[in-house]
This record gives C-alpha cells, structure tokens and sequence, in this order.
C-alpha cells in the first residue's frame, strides 16, 4: 500500500504556518529594521530612492502575507481542524479538536491557544495594512519624520509580537493534534 | 529618484487615521468576542464549516474599513497632535486584545 507523506491538509498547514506566516513574520522584522535604521538626507539621491521602494516593498508584502495566512487559516485548515467526529468514534487523531479536548491535559490547547488564534492574527492584519499604507502614503516622511516613523514603529513592532506569538501557539496545537 | 521628486509635503492626519482606524478595528474585533461569549450578540457564520469565527471577523474587519474611512476623509488634509491619537490607538489595542484573551470571558 502506498503511504501519503502529505496529505492536502498538512500541505496547507504548512502553506499557512511555514510559508505564510513564516513569511510574514521574516518581512514584518525586516520592514521594523528598515524603519528604525534607514535614515534619509534632506536633499536625498537615488539610492535613497531604491531603499524607500524597498521598505514599502516590504510593509506591502508583509500585509498582503498575513492577510494571506489569516484568511486560508480561519477558511481552509479551521474547518478540518474543527471537526466534529462520529458518535462512539475512539481515534480521534483526524479530529484535532476533539482529539485535544479529549485530554484535560491538552484542552487548553483549544480553549486558549486556538480561541487565542481565532482572532489575534487578524488584528495583527489590520495594524500591517495600517503600516503599509502609511508607508506608501508617506514614502520617505517614514524614514524623515520623526511623528510618522514612531507610527509605523508601534504598528509594525506590535504587529510582529502578536504574529509571533499566534504562530509558537499555533506548533503548540499542531503538535499534539496535527491535521493529517 | 523619480519618487522622491515627485513627494509632497505632507500632513499628518492620513497616518493618524490609519493608526486609529487599526485600533478602532482592534477594538470592533475584541467586541464581537466578547459580545458572542457572553451570549448578548453572535454574528452570523459567514462559512459554516469554519463557524461563527467568520462572522466575528468579518464585522470587526467591516467595523475597521469603516472607522477608517470616515477617519480618513475627516483628518487627511490635517495636521492633528498624535499625542492623544496615540493614546487613544494603544488603549483600544490593549482593550481589544485583553476582550480576545480567553481567560477573561470567564469574568463576565
């Protein structure tokens, strides 16, 4: 009999915690180093101009990556993982839910980490959408302006702990009930 | 070269929106928690597979494309004092998050 290494499931569980939100993750980081460390002359020359393109660049992709990973989190691999199993079923391991809240050991799994991952991620959504369009909007005032920098500072650093934290959660669940 | 010619001088007050619009949203997305765990108000699934976590997400993100706007079209032509907005942006933050915080449903 032949053995799926990766079923459709899994595959998206790693699209949405590994590749996405990896890559959310990494961009969101780069785009606060950027920020923080860029700094622009009043009377800027091109090269001023490629680092500014690339820091929008940056907070662009950085949205467009944890839109991306909450949307396919909460459509696709919520509804498996949310399951409900037959009646008198005894393996549940292709009901992670259940699975979990099987054990009161595990609960918590489900009743803080994934209630907890339920919503967070999108208000991180909201605030690197906020972070992109100011740095559009603005372009090089992010790196000049003081007001305008501290903005996407707090938007971007508060956006990246939220992220984090939704993703350590996010392998805590995946690895007592993963989706096979 | 070219972006930097063409930039303008600009006000802050499209920042300041943005940045509030994000807390309003923050907020809209902890109410609509704590509105269904209380059982006063539970949007509708938008995706039954998925639950009734589509509808709470759905409304926030309506509530914050909203607030947004409105802000936006206020402020974007107006150079406003952050100090407040600030304020204002991180308390809705902190309370939408501390609404989503599982442990704290059990309070009410």
């Amino acid at each position: 009999m032949e053995t799926m290494l990766f079923t459709p499931d899994s595959l998206w569980t790693m699209v949405h915690g590994i590749g996405l939100g990896g890559g959310a993750m990494l961009g969101l980081f780069a785009a606060l180093f950027a920020v923080r460390t860029l700094t622009v002359d009043a009377e800027p020359g091109p090269s001023a101009a490629a680092q500014v393109r690339s820091m929008g660049w940056l907070l662009v992709g950085s949205a467009l990556l944890l839109w991306a990973t909450v949307i396919i989190g909460t459509y696709v691999i919520f509804p498996p993982y949310r399951a409900t199993p037959p009646e008198g079923l005894t393996d549940l391991s292709q009901y992670p839910r259940a699975l979990i809240r099987s054990n009161p050991g595990t609960a918590w799994l489900h009743t803080y980490a994934m209630e907890t991952k339920e919503h967070v991620p999108w208000i991180a959504a909201m605030l690197a959408t906020a972070g992109a369009f100011i740095g559009l909007r603005y372009r090089s005032a992010v790196l000049r302006d003081p007001q305008v920098r501290n903005i996407v500072t707090a938007l971007l650093a508060t956006c990246f702990v939220l992220v984090a934290y939704a993703a350590i959660l996010g392998v805590f669940v995946n690895k007592v009930a993963p989706l096979d | 070269m070219a972006i930097l010619e063409v930039e303008r001088a600009r006000v802050n007050g499209a920042a300041l929106a943005a940045y509030l619009g994000a807390g309003i949203g923050a907020f809209a997305m902890g109410l609509f928690v704590i509105l269904n765990e209380t059982g006063v108000f539970a949007a509708p699934a938008l995706y039954g597979p998925a639950g009734g976590v589509t509808g709470r997400t759905a409304f926030a993100v309506v509530a914050w494309l909203i607030a947004w706007g409105v802000l936006h079209r206020r402020w974007k032509d107006q150079e406003l004092a952050a100090g407040r907005v600030h304020a204002a942006t991180i308390g809705l933050i902190l309370l939408g998050l501390v609404l989503t915080f599982p442990p704290v449903w059990a309070l009410f």
